[in-house]
């Protein structure tokens, strides 16, 4: 009779220390999910100048686009929270939008080798951040279930882990549904 | 939610594997056990042993060497950063996706496009591309096919096929040395007190087992590659993308240099297509069947991220 009472605290501990271990890791996936939307927000970043300096080589006079991204880039560099984050991130690629479309216009800018290399580092850095936020708010889905469904949702509180937030695009555009009609 | 979104299509081909690979266990049991019956528990339990183990050794060096060992047999040629920039930066944009470490990317000369992912976890692992693949296919095209490879490290399907195949092989080999003593009139002594029906039964099933096993074997690798290109939308949310690198696969009729069958079934696309091979047979699922179930995920629309 003991054993099997000994044993069901033994197998009831397992559980617990296993539910406890997944919140714990769970979480901690998300922390590093989110630092690697960081890392590429920051090479973006970095990115800039060096973008803003090349087409003003060409195009000096298109002084307000430029001052855009330097003010969305500034913005975006002291950002912490997600919804700050997010929110920089969005107006920060709308004004690089509009310094491409810029650069557009100028034949000789879009030939030049620098521009292109720039270009490329650009797109894939724009890519690199819109996995980035995809791989956290998988995680972050993950995370949520495993905090609101039983069993995990008793060891919640225990193991100090709540439900996150969302990475979400602030920007009015993106979420502007084309009106289809039928 | 859709019958054919990528999380569904990836649950049930996971599920299906299992059933797989347990009938591949089953398998070898239903072998053991006529073996059991043919020739007694003496000879079987000398000659289960040492079939596993030859098939185990064999099978676990390739396993655990897989990313060295292909290198040699397909001649790829490891690059680095500076050799391919642009396919580095693809590369890298699906790894952050798929939340796992940098592989290492090698280059096959090869005028046939195509491409494979081997090593034995993600830490070891290794995709590698032909130099004409580079060529043909453009920025969203390339994104599908490393999702696609990406999607075989994050499967474990070098794991997979090794289990696979080790336990045909181990089938293959005790049904070969079971029919050569037969052959030679090995079985038990005590034959008389034994129905005769069962002997039958024991011996057709040593005989079909390599077949079935075979069967099996291919059946686990089509749905790897199926599993395989439903993670990679999960990773690219761009079912688009890989559809369009299929169909320049499809609709081009060069076939990679090497048709050894041994490393057939890493590539994206099958190099044995171009023979008949029978449909039961062949590793990966037909590919205008795989080119439709991307367009029906296509047809769902874009997934919230």
């Amino acid at each position: 009779m003991e054993f099997i009472i000994i044993g069901a605290i033994a197998l009831l501990v397992i559980f617990a220390v296993a539910q406890y271990n997944r919140l714990v890791r769970l979480n901690i996936t998300v922390d590093e999910a989110f630092a690697q939307i960081e890392v590429q927000l920051k090479r973006r970043a970095d990115l800039i100048p060096n973008l803003v300096e090349t087409v003003k080589g060409y195009a000096a006079h298109e002084q307000s686009t430029f001052n855009a991204v330097v003010e969305a880039r500034a913005k975006s560099t002291s950002a912490t929270t997600v919804a700050d984050v997010a929110a920089a991130d969005g107006a920060l690629t709308n004004a690089l939008k509009g310094l491409l479309a810029v650069a557009e216009a100028y034949p000789d800018l879009k030939a030049s080798s620098n521009f292109l290399s720039l270009q490329e580092e650009l797109s894939t850095t724009e890519n690199k951040v819109s996995f980035a936020r995809q791989f956290y708010n998988d995680n972050v889905r993950a995370l949520n279930t495993a905090v609101a469904t039983i069993p995990s949702s008793f060891f919640a509180g225990f193991a100090k882990v709540g439900a996150r937030d969302f990475y979400e695009v602030e920007n009015p555009a993106d979420r502007d549904v084309p009106n289809v009609k039928f | 939610m859709a019958e054919n979104n990528f999380r569904a299509l990836q649950s049930a081909n996971k599920g299906k594997t299992y059933f797989l690979l347990a009938s591949m266990g089953v398998l070898t049991w239903l072998v053991a056990y006529s073996a059991l019956t043919y020739f007694g528990v003496g000879t079987t339990s000398a000659i289960v042993p040492i079939a596993v183990g030859i098939s185990l050794v064999g099978v676990w060096g390739s396993y655990y060497g897989s990313d060295k060992l292909v290198l040699t047999m397909t001649g790829a040629k490891l690059i680095t950063r500076e050799d391919a920039p642009e396919l580095f930066n693809v590369i890298e944009e699906v790894v952050i996706a798929s939340g796992l470490p940098m592989p290492k990317v090698a280059i096959v000369e090869d005028t046939a496009p195509n491409a494979f992912a081997t090593g034995r976890n993600p830490d070891h692992a290794l995709i590698a591309f032909t130099t004409r693949i580079l060529e043909v296919m453009d920025r969203d095209e390339l994104q599908g096919v490393i999702a696609h490879e990406m999607s075989h490290v994050a499967n474990r399907d070098t794991l997979v096929s090794a289990v696979a195949a080790s336990t045909a092989g181990a089938i293959a080999i005790l049904s070969d040395f079971l029919t050569r003593m037969m052959f030679f009139g090995g079985g038990r002594r005590d034959r008389e007190n034994q129905n005769p029906l069962a002997l039958v039964v024991s011996l057709v099933v040593l005989l079909l087992a390599p077949i079935a096993a075979m069967l099996l074997k291919s059946a686990i690798s089509r749905k790897r590659e199926a599993l395989a290109d439903a993670t990679a939308v999960s990773f690219t949310r761009n079912p688009a993308g890989l559809r369009k690198a299929l169909e320049v696969l499809a609709s081009d009729t060069t076939v990679v240099q090497q048709k050894s069958n041994a490393v057939a079934h890493i590539w994206i696309e099958s190099p044995l297509d171009g023979q008949t091979v029978s449909k039961l047979f062949s590793t990966h699922p037909p590919i205008q069947e795989r080119i439709a179930t991307l367009k029906a995920m296509e047809s769902l629309g874009p997934t919230a991220d």
